[in-house]
């Protein structure tokens, strides 16, 4: 995946033992739009802010909640750009899983090839670090499940987590609302609440996305016309 | 302990610097508007229309290869702002695209996908040491068979948008200014007031009165499909008609 015209990698240690790349990396996702996920027992939700430069952007031609299989939804924090190379790549593995095997590809299989991906691009000659961190929301047979994946490729299993400029406050909050049994419209509910928590101006169903997954094992966005029953809240 | 900023290759590649930004992409965005020249891209009811200025250096040049709108198929316009030479690299590997795909799929290559192509290549260029990102703004217009007219804008970055309308170039920012208040509640012009929202608001923005032959305008109608560049006359009948009207 390195570039032959350079064949040393731009990411190296410093003095201290980090990968500054990686760090500086991590400093782009926080910069970007909030976005976050919540585990229930029967589904998953992920959630992002659509703040989008000007009225003028048609905000239909922009999707930040993208599907990689059929049972599988991912949302990002940080580059755009990137995030789409990812969901390109994420794809095509899971694709090439399915030829193989006539099975959709697991959850944890798919985290751990893109995760893979992203740190190929730590190491490989002449690329830099990814700029986003992925939240991947899937239900199989090991039933519901929510991954994080850092650019350094690192990932995790959450319950619920945030990524992006509101982590800590979503993060605080989702800790206080965060019940183990939660049911998926409770966790669509806290979820709409939370991106409420840190939004600047005036939240309306043209400048958030949500996904959800429940036991049909369908990942869909949600058609937002049931957000005035939430926010009222 | 870092030494603040990779040994300074952040500025010369595109690496992160410890902000997590990109340098040289926004460097890349600077060469755009260092060309001083400003496009503008309107989306009607029925039609897009895009606007740029014709700045040409020397009297003996010949005017006619003095352009930034370029047709990438029968039916596809792209119009390039920033640096001529990337212009051309980046419409020469379009129209190769926009080809390829026509003789694969067996239909046209539809707007956004074209817009989708060339920010997926765009965003190589930040990742990748190699290649440098290219100095071009596009906007590439076209009528959707399902969506309609549609104008999109591609940028060094990597993003690419659908818009309503939007600009690109030196004086961007008071372009789409002016372009919101007109645009706020959600007008569905028809492709006279498509053109001449276009060409007022370049006008309005940079504070002067055009001769037919200091713009260009590129167009694509529902009804005719085929993008077209317009001929001074074309533009004359414009330019007459807006001033008639303030």
């Amino acid at each position: 995946m390195g570039d032959s015209q350079y064949s040393f990698s731009l990411t190296t240690f410093s003095p201290s033992g980090k990968l500054v790349q990686i760090e500086h990396a991590l400093t782009a996702v926080g910069s970007g739009q909030t976005s976050l996920g919540i585990k229930a027992s029967n589904g998953v939700v992920i959630a992002t802010e659509k703040k989008l430069p000007s009225i003028l952007v048609d905000e239909s031609s922009v999707h930040k909640i993208q599907s990689l299989t059929p049972n599988i939804g991912v949302v990002y924090s940080g580059m755009g750009p990137d995030f789409r190379v990812l969901v390109r790549k994420s794809r095509k593995q899971a694709e090439q899983y399915h030829r193989l095997y006539k099975e959709p590809i697991p959850v944890t299989q798919l985290v751990r090839e893109t995760a893979a991906v992203m740190q190929e691009f730590t190491q490989s000659g002449g690329v830099r670090p990814f700029g986003v961190s992925l939240l991947v929301a899937g239900y199989d047979d090991k039933g519901p499940q929510l991954y994080q994946v850092d650019p350094s490729g690192s990932y995790f299993s959450w319950k619920a987590s945030a990524m992006g400029k509101n982590v800590s406050n979503a993060k605080t909050f989702l800790e206080k609302r965060y019940v183990e049994e939660m049911e998926l419209d409770d966790a669509v509910h806290t979820a709409i609440l939370t991106l409420k928590e840190g939004f600047e101006g005036q939240i309306s169903e043209k400048n958030i996305e949500i996904g959800i997954i429940g036991e049909k094992k369908e990942f869909r966005q949600v058609a937002l016309f049931i957000f005035p029953l939430c926010v009222s809240a | 302990m870092s030494r603040g900023s990779g040994a300074g290759y952040d500025r010369h590649i595109t690496i992160f610097s410890p902000e997590g930004r990109l340098f040289q992409v926004e460097y890349a965005f600077k060469a755009v508007k260092a060309t001083a020249i400003t496009s503008i891209g309107v989306r009607g009811k029925d039609s897009v229309c895009v606007v740029t200025q014709k700045k040409v250096p020397d009297k003996l040049l010949d005017q006619t290869c003095v352009t930034h709108l370029f047709p990438i198929t029968k039916y596809l316009g792209l119009l390039a702002t920033g640096n001529t030479a990337d212009a051309r690299s980046l419409v020469h590997q379009a129209r190769n695209e926009a080809a390829e795909y026509r003789f694969k799929f067996g239909y046209e290559m539809p707007v956004d996908v074209l817009s989708r192509w060339i920010a997926d290549k765009s965003q190589v260029y930040t990742q990748h040491a190699y290649m440098r990102p290219l100095g071009v703004v596009a906007m590439v217009l076209g009528i959707d068979e399902e969506k309609g007219p549609q104008l999109y804008k591609c940028d060094p970055a990597g993003h690419f948008f659908g818009h309503k309308a939007t600009s690109a170039g030196l004086k961007e920012q008071e372009a789409i200014n002016f372009l919101e208040k007109k645009m706020k509640n959600d007008p569905a012009f028809s492709y006279e007031e498509t053109v001449q929202t276009a060409v007022s608001a370049l006008q309005s923005v940079l504070q002067e009165d055009f001769k037919a032959t200091e713009i260009e305008v590129g167009v694509v109608r529902s009804d005719d499909r085929v993008f077209r560049v317009l001929s001074s006359e074309e533009i004359d009948e414009h330019l007459t008609a807006i001033s008639e009207r303030d």
